[in-house]
Protein backbone atom coordinates (compact mmCIF):
# COMPACT_ATOMS: atom_id res chain seq x y z
CA UNK A 1 0.00 0.00 0.00
CA UNK A 2 1.25 3.46 -0.84
CA UNK A 3 2.27 5.66 2.08
CA UNK A 4 -0.15 8.37 0.88
CA UNK A 5 -3.00 5.87 1.03
CA UNK A 6 -2.02 4.82 4.57
CA UNK A 7 -1.97 8.47 5.67
CA UNK A 8 -5.35 9.04 4.08
CA UNK A 9 -6.93 6.00 5.77
CA UNK A 10 -5.41 6.70 9.20
CA UNK A 11 -6.62 10.29 9.02
CA UNK A 12 -10.05 9.00 8.03
CA UNK A 13 -10.14 7.03 11.30
CA UNK A 14 -9.46 10.19 13.28
CA UNK A 15 -12.11 12.14 11.38
CA UNK A 16 -14.78 9.43 11.38
CA UNK A 17 -14.29 7.86 14.81
CA UNK A 18 -13.00 10.82 16.77
CA UNK A 19 -14.66 13.60 14.79
CA UNK A 20 -11.43 15.54 14.56
CA UNK A 21 -10.83 18.52 12.36
CA UNK A 22 -8.62 17.33 9.44
CA UNK A 23 -6.61 20.54 9.79
CA UNK A 24 -5.22 19.24 13.11
CA UNK A 25 -3.99 16.01 11.57
CA UNK A 26 -0.37 16.81 10.87
CA UNK A 27 2.28 14.05 10.99
CA UNK A 28 4.02 15.61 14.00
CA UNK A 29 0.79 16.00 16.01
CA UNK A 30 1.20 14.31 19.42
CA UNK A 31 -1.79 12.05 19.91
CA UNK A 32 -1.94 12.61 23.69
CA UNK A 33 -0.96 16.22 24.35
CA UNK A 34 -2.15 17.75 21.08
CA UNK A 35 -4.99 15.55 19.84
CA UNK A 36 -6.24 14.85 23.38
CA UNK A 37 -6.39 11.05 23.39
CA UNK A 38 -5.83 9.07 26.59
CA UNK A 39 -5.00 5.42 27.17
CA UNK A 40 -8.66 4.36 26.90
CA UNK A 41 -9.09 6.33 23.67
CA UNK A 42 -6.06 4.46 22.32
CA UNK A 43 -7.98 1.22 22.85
CA UNK A 44 -10.79 2.68 20.70
CA UNK A 45 -8.21 3.84 18.18
CA UNK A 46 -6.70 0.36 17.92
CA UNK A 47 -10.16 -1.14 17.33
CA UNK A 48 -10.87 1.44 14.62
CA UNK A 49 -7.49 0.87 12.94
CA UNK A 50 -8.02 -2.90 13.00
CA UNK A 51 -11.35 -2.42 11.29
CA UNK A 52 -10.03 0.05 8.74
CA UNK A 53 -6.94 -1.98 7.72
CA UNK A 54 -8.38 -5.42 8.46
CA UNK A 55 -5.45 -6.37 10.69
CA UNK A 56 -5.01 -7.59 14.25
CA UNK A 57 -2.74 -5.23 16.17
CA UNK A 58 -4.24 -5.40 19.65
CA UNK A 59 -1.34 -7.34 21.13
CA UNK A 60 1.40 -5.69 19.11
CA UNK A 61 4.01 -4.28 21.50
CA UNK A 62 4.91 -1.49 19.06
CA UNK A 63 1.64 0.28 19.87
CA UNK A 64 3.15 1.28 23.22
CA UNK A 65 5.75 3.41 21.45
CA UNK A 66 3.27 5.41 19.40
CA UNK A 67 3.31 9.10 20.27
CA UNK A 68 2.58 11.00 17.06
CA UNK A 69 0.46 10.53 13.96
CA UNK A 70 3.65 9.84 12.01
CA UNK A 71 4.37 6.95 14.39
CA UNK A 72 0.99 5.47 13.41
CA UNK A 73 1.65 5.94 9.69
CA UNK A 74 5.07 4.27 10.06
CA UNK A 75 3.64 1.46 12.17
CA UNK A 76 0.91 0.67 9.65
CA UNK A 77 3.44 0.89 6.81
CA UNK A 78 5.79 -1.60 8.50
CA UNK A 79 2.83 -3.87 9.22
CA UNK A 80 1.82 -3.67 5.56
CA UNK A 81 5.38 -4.53 4.48
CA UNK A 82 5.43 -7.52 6.83
CA UNK A 83 2.15 -8.83 5.43
CA UNK A 84 3.32 -8.30 1.81
CA UNK A 85 6.59 -10.12 2.38
CA UNK A 86 4.87 -13.22 3.79
CA UNK B 1 4.14 46.20 48.93
CA UNK B 2 0.51 46.17 50.10
CA UNK B 3 -0.07 42.92 48.22
CA UNK B 4 2.98 41.36 49.89
CA UNK B 5 1.73 42.45 53.30
CA UNK B 6 -1.71 41.02 52.54
CA UNK B 7 -0.16 37.72 51.46
CA UNK B 8 1.88 37.41 54.67
CA UNK B 9 -1.13 38.32 56.82
CA UNK B 10 -3.38 35.93 54.88
CA UNK B 11 -1.02 33.00 55.39
CA UNK B 12 -0.40 33.74 59.05
CA UNK B 13 -4.10 34.05 59.80
CA UNK B 14 -5.26 31.24 57.51
CA UNK B 15 -2.84 28.56 58.63
CA UNK B 16 -3.25 29.46 62.34
CA UNK B 17 -7.03 29.31 62.01
CA UNK B 18 -6.83 26.19 59.84
CA UNK B 19 -4.95 24.40 62.59
CA UNK B 20 -7.21 25.67 65.37
CA UNK B 21 -10.45 25.13 63.46
CA UNK B 22 -9.43 21.68 62.23
CA UNK B 23 -8.55 20.52 65.73
CA UNK B 24 -11.90 21.87 66.98
CA UNK B 25 -14.25 21.25 64.05
CA UNK B 26 -13.16 17.74 63.02
CA UNK B 27 -13.64 16.19 66.48
CA UNK B 28 -16.94 18.09 66.90
CA UNK B 29 -18.28 16.92 63.55
CA UNK B 30 -17.05 13.38 64.28
CA UNK B 31 -18.92 13.49 67.58
CA UNK B 32 -22.07 14.69 65.80
CA UNK B 33 -21.69 11.82 63.34
CA UNK B 34 -21.21 9.28 66.13
CA UNK B 35 -24.24 10.54 68.06
CA UNK B 36 -26.38 10.28 64.93
CA UNK B 37 -24.89 6.91 63.88
CA UNK B 38 -27.51 4.70 65.64
CA UNK B 39 -30.32 6.64 63.96
CA UNK B 40 -30.75 5.41 60.43
CA UNK B 41 -29.12 3.09 57.94
CA UNK B 42 -25.48 2.91 56.84
CA UNK B 43 -26.53 4.74 53.68
CA UNK B 44 -27.87 7.58 55.81
CA UNK B 45 -24.67 7.60 57.86
CA UNK B 46 -22.62 7.96 54.67
CA UNK B 47 -24.83 10.83 53.56
CA UNK B 48 -24.21 12.53 56.91
CA UNK B 49 -20.45 11.99 56.64
CA UNK B 50 -20.49 13.62 53.20
CA UNK B 51 -22.54 16.53 54.51
CA UNK B 52 -20.16 17.02 57.42
CA UNK B 53 -17.17 16.98 55.05
CA UNK B 54 -18.92 19.65 53.03
CA UNK B 55 -19.52 21.75 56.16
CA UNK B 56 -15.84 21.43 57.05
CA UNK B 57 -14.86 22.38 53.47
CA UNK B 58 -16.98 25.51 53.60
CA UNK B 59 -15.58 26.48 56.99
CA UNK B 60 -12.02 26.14 55.62
CA UNK B 61 -12.92 28.25 52.57
CA UNK B 62 -14.23 30.97 54.87
CA UNK B 63 -10.94 31.15 56.79
CA UNK B 64 -9.23 33.13 54.04
CA UNK B 65 -11.78 35.93 54.20
CA UNK B 66 -11.49 38.82 53.36
CA UNK B 67 -8.36 38.10 51.29
CA UNK B 68 -9.81 35.02 49.63
CA UNK B 69 -13.47 35.24 48.69
CA UNK B 70 -15.29 32.34 47.15
CA UNK B 71 -18.45 32.78 45.09
CA UNK B 72 -20.78 30.04 43.88
CA UNK B 73 -22.38 30.94 40.55
CA UNK B 74 -24.80 29.16 38.29
CA UNK B 75 -25.20 29.63 34.57
CA UNK B 76 -28.11 27.84 32.94
CA UNK B 77 -30.86 25.89 34.60
CA UNK B 78 -30.92 24.07 37.90
CA UNK B 79 -28.25 21.47 38.52
CA UNK B 80 -29.69 17.96 38.00
CA UNK B 81 -29.00 15.45 40.75
CA UNK B 82 -27.30 13.12 40.74
CA UNK B 83 -24.84 14.19 38.08
CA UNK B 84 -21.20 13.99 37.14
CA UNK B 85 -19.47 17.26 37.92
CA UNK B 86 -16.57 17.86 35.56
CA UNK B 87 -14.23 20.54 36.92
CA UNK B 88 -11.02 22.13 35.68
CA UNK B 89 -8.12 21.64 38.08
CA UNK B 90 -5.62 24.36 38.94
CA UNK B 91 -4.83 24.13 42.62
CA UNK B 92 -4.72 21.82 45.62
CA UNK B 93 -7.57 23.87 47.11
CA UNK B 94 -9.96 22.54 44.44
CA UNK B 95 -11.01 19.65 46.67
CA UNK B 96 -12.29 22.21 49.17
CA UNK B 97 -13.99 24.24 46.40
CA UNK B 98 -16.06 21.15 45.62
CA UNK B 99 -17.89 21.92 48.89
CA UNK B 100 -19.62 24.73 46.98
CA UNK B 101 -21.33 22.29 44.59
CA UNK B 102 -24.95 21.38 45.30
CA UNK B 103 -26.03 17.96 46.50
CA UNK B 104 -24.40 14.92 48.01
CA UNK B 105 -21.21 14.01 46.22
CA UNK B 106 -18.02 12.01 46.33
CA UNK B 107 -14.80 13.10 44.70
CA UNK B 108 -12.63 11.15 42.33
CA UNK B 109 -9.11 11.58 43.68
CA UNK B 110 -5.54 10.50 43.04
CA UNK B 111 -3.89 8.45 45.75
CA UNK B 112 -2.38 11.33 47.73
CA UNK B 113 -5.52 12.78 49.39
CA UNK B 114 -6.03 9.39 51.03
CA UNK B 115 -2.60 9.71 52.58
CA UNK B 116 -3.39 12.99 54.35
CA UNK B 117 -3.60 12.57 58.12
CA UNK B 118 -7.19 12.64 59.44
CA UNK B 119 -8.64 14.08 56.19
CA UNK B 120 -7.59 10.95 54.31
CA UNK B 121 -9.45 8.77 56.78
CA UNK B 122 -12.67 10.74 56.32
CA UNK B 123 -12.28 10.79 52.52
CA UNK B 124 -12.01 6.99 52.55
CA UNK B 125 -14.93 6.71 54.97
CA UNK B 126 -17.10 8.91 52.73
CA UNK B 127 -16.42 6.56 49.81
CA UNK B 128 -14.21 8.88 47.76
CA UNK B 129 -12.89 7.09 44.71
CA UNK B 130 -9.12 6.73 44.50
CA UNK B 131 -8.99 6.10 40.78
CA UNK B 132 -5.38 4.88 40.67
CA UNK B 133 -6.04 2.27 43.33
CA UNK B 134 -8.75 0.44 41.41
CA UNK B 135 -9.28 -1.12 38.03
CA UNK B 136 -11.38 0.65 35.40
CA UNK B 137 -14.20 -1.86 35.82
CA UNK B 138 -14.16 -1.51 39.62
CA UNK B 139 -14.30 2.26 39.23
CA UNK B 140 -17.25 1.96 36.87
CA UNK B 141 -19.07 -0.42 39.20
CA UNK B 142 -18.65 1.76 42.28
CA UNK B 143 -19.53 4.94 40.41
CA UNK B 144 -22.64 3.38 38.89
CA UNK B 145 -23.76 2.30 42.34
CA UNK B 146 -23.22 5.79 43.76
CA UNK B 147 -25.17 7.42 40.94
CA UNK B 148 -27.98 4.90 41.42
CA UNK B 149 -28.07 5.92 45.10
CA UNK B 150 -28.47 9.57 44.09
CA UNK B 151 -24.86 10.54 44.85
CA UNK B 152 -23.09 12.84 42.41
CA UNK B 153 -19.52 12.24 41.27
CA UNK B 154 -17.11 15.18 41.40
CA UNK B 155 -14.13 14.78 39.08
CA UNK B 156 -11.12 16.64 37.77
CA UNK B 157 -10.45 14.79 34.50
CA UNK B 158 -7.19 16.61 33.79
CA UNK B 159 -5.84 14.21 36.40
CA UNK B 160 -3.33 16.69 37.72
CA UNK B 161 -3.26 20.37 38.62
CA UNK B 162 -2.45 22.63 35.70
CA UNK B 163 -1.04 25.28 38.05
CA UNK B 164 -2.00 28.03 35.59
CA UNK B 165 -4.90 29.29 33.53
CA UNK B 166 -4.08 26.67 30.88
CA UNK B 167 -6.12 23.49 30.86
CA UNK B 168 -4.66 20.06 30.23
CA UNK B 169 -6.23 17.29 28.13
CA UNK B 170 -9.05 15.29 29.73
CA UNK B 171 -9.05 11.61 30.58
CA UNK B 172 -12.12 9.89 29.17
CA UNK B 173 -13.15 7.55 32.03
CA UNK B 174 -15.83 9.88 33.43
CA UNK B 175 -17.34 10.40 30.02
CA UNK B 176 -17.52 6.66 29.49
CA UNK B 177 -19.32 6.49 32.81
CA UNK B 178 -21.85 9.09 31.63
CA UNK B 179 -22.43 7.23 28.36
CA UNK B 180 -22.90 3.97 30.26
CA UNK B 181 -25.26 5.32 32.93
CA UNK B 182 -26.98 8.20 31.13
CA UNK B 183 -26.06 10.53 34.00
CA UNK B 184 -26.03 14.24 33.15
CA UNK B 185 -22.68 16.00 33.08
CA UNK B 186 -22.41 19.38 34.76
CA UNK B 187 -19.34 21.33 33.61
CA UNK B 188 -17.80 23.39 36.43
CA UNK B 189 -15.46 26.34 35.94
CA UNK B 190 -13.06 27.06 38.80
CA UNK B 191 -11.56 30.48 38.27
CA UNK B 192 -9.18 32.61 40.35
CA UNK B 193 -7.87 29.59 42.26
CA UNK B 194 -4.54 29.13 40.47
CA UNK B 195 -2.62 30.86 43.28
CA UNK B 196 -4.46 29.48 46.27
CA UNK B 197 -1.83 28.02 46.53
CA UNK B 198 0.21 27.88 43.29
CA UNK B 199 1.39 24.43 42.21
CA UNK B 200 4.51 23.43 44.11
CA UNK B 201 3.96 25.95 46.90
CA UNK B 202 1.93 26.23 50.07
CA UNK B 203 1.74 30.03 50.04
CA UNK B 204 -1.77 31.35 49.53
CA UNK B 205 -2.31 34.55 47.58
CA UNK B 206 -5.30 36.89 47.84
CA UNK B 207 -7.90 35.88 45.28
CA UNK B 208 -11.47 36.14 44.17
CA UNK B 209 -12.48 32.57 43.38
CA UNK B 210 -15.55 31.67 41.38
CA UNK B 211 -17.14 28.24 41.19
CA UNK B 212 -19.50 28.39 38.25
CA UNK B 213 -21.72 25.48 37.20
CA UNK B 214 -22.80 25.50 33.56
CA UNK B 215 -25.87 24.09 31.85
CA UNK B 216 -25.91 20.31 32.15
CA UNK B 217 -25.05 18.13 29.17
CA UNK B 218 -27.81 15.56 29.31
CA UNK B 219 -28.19 12.10 27.84
CA UNK B 220 -30.37 13.67 25.16
CA UNK B 221 -27.48 15.97 24.21
CA UNK B 222 -24.79 13.31 24.08
CA UNK B 223 -26.76 10.39 22.63
CA UNK B 224 -24.73 8.68 19.91
CA UNK B 225 -21.50 10.46 20.77
CA UNK B 226 -18.19 8.70 21.30
CA UNK B 227 -16.47 9.17 24.70
CA UNK B 228 -13.80 11.18 22.92
CA UNK B 229 -16.28 13.52 21.29
CA UNK B 230 -18.13 14.00 24.59
CA UNK B 231 -15.00 14.86 26.54
CA UNK B 232 -13.93 17.37 23.89
CA UNK B 233 -17.40 18.96 23.94
CA UNK B 234 -17.38 19.37 27.74
CA UNK B 235 -13.76 20.56 27.80
CA UNK B 236 -14.47 23.13 25.08
CA UNK B 237 -17.45 24.47 27.06
CA UNK B 238 -15.31 24.91 30.17
CA UNK B 239 -12.49 26.56 28.20
CA UNK B 240 -14.93 28.96 26.49
CA UNK B 241 -16.63 29.91 29.75
CA UNK B 242 -13.34 30.42 31.59
CA UNK B 243 -12.26 32.73 28.80
CA UNK B 244 -15.40 34.80 29.32
CA UNK B 245 -15.05 34.77 33.11
CA UNK B 246 -11.40 35.79 33.03
CA UNK B 247 -11.66 38.44 30.34
CA UNK B 248 -14.09 40.50 32.41
CA UNK B 249 -12.48 40.04 35.82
Amino acid sequence: MQKEKIIELVNEVFVEDFEMDPAHLTPEAHIFSELGLDSLDVVDLVVALQKKFNVSIRDDERIRNIRTLKDIYDFIESLDNEISSK
Amino acid sequence: MVFRFQTILLNLVFYSLFFIVSTAVIPTLTLVGMVLFPFGSWRKTLARVRTLIKVYGRVVLALGWPFIRVYAERKGGPVPRPCIYICNHRSSSDGFLAAMLPGEGVQVVNVWPFKLPVLGFFARLAGYLSIREMTASEFMQRSEKLLAQGVSIVAFPEGTRSGSQEMGPFHSTLFRLALKTGAPIVPVCLSGNEKTPPKGSGVLHPARIRVRTLTAVTQEDYAGMTPFKLKILVRDRIVAELKIMESIQ
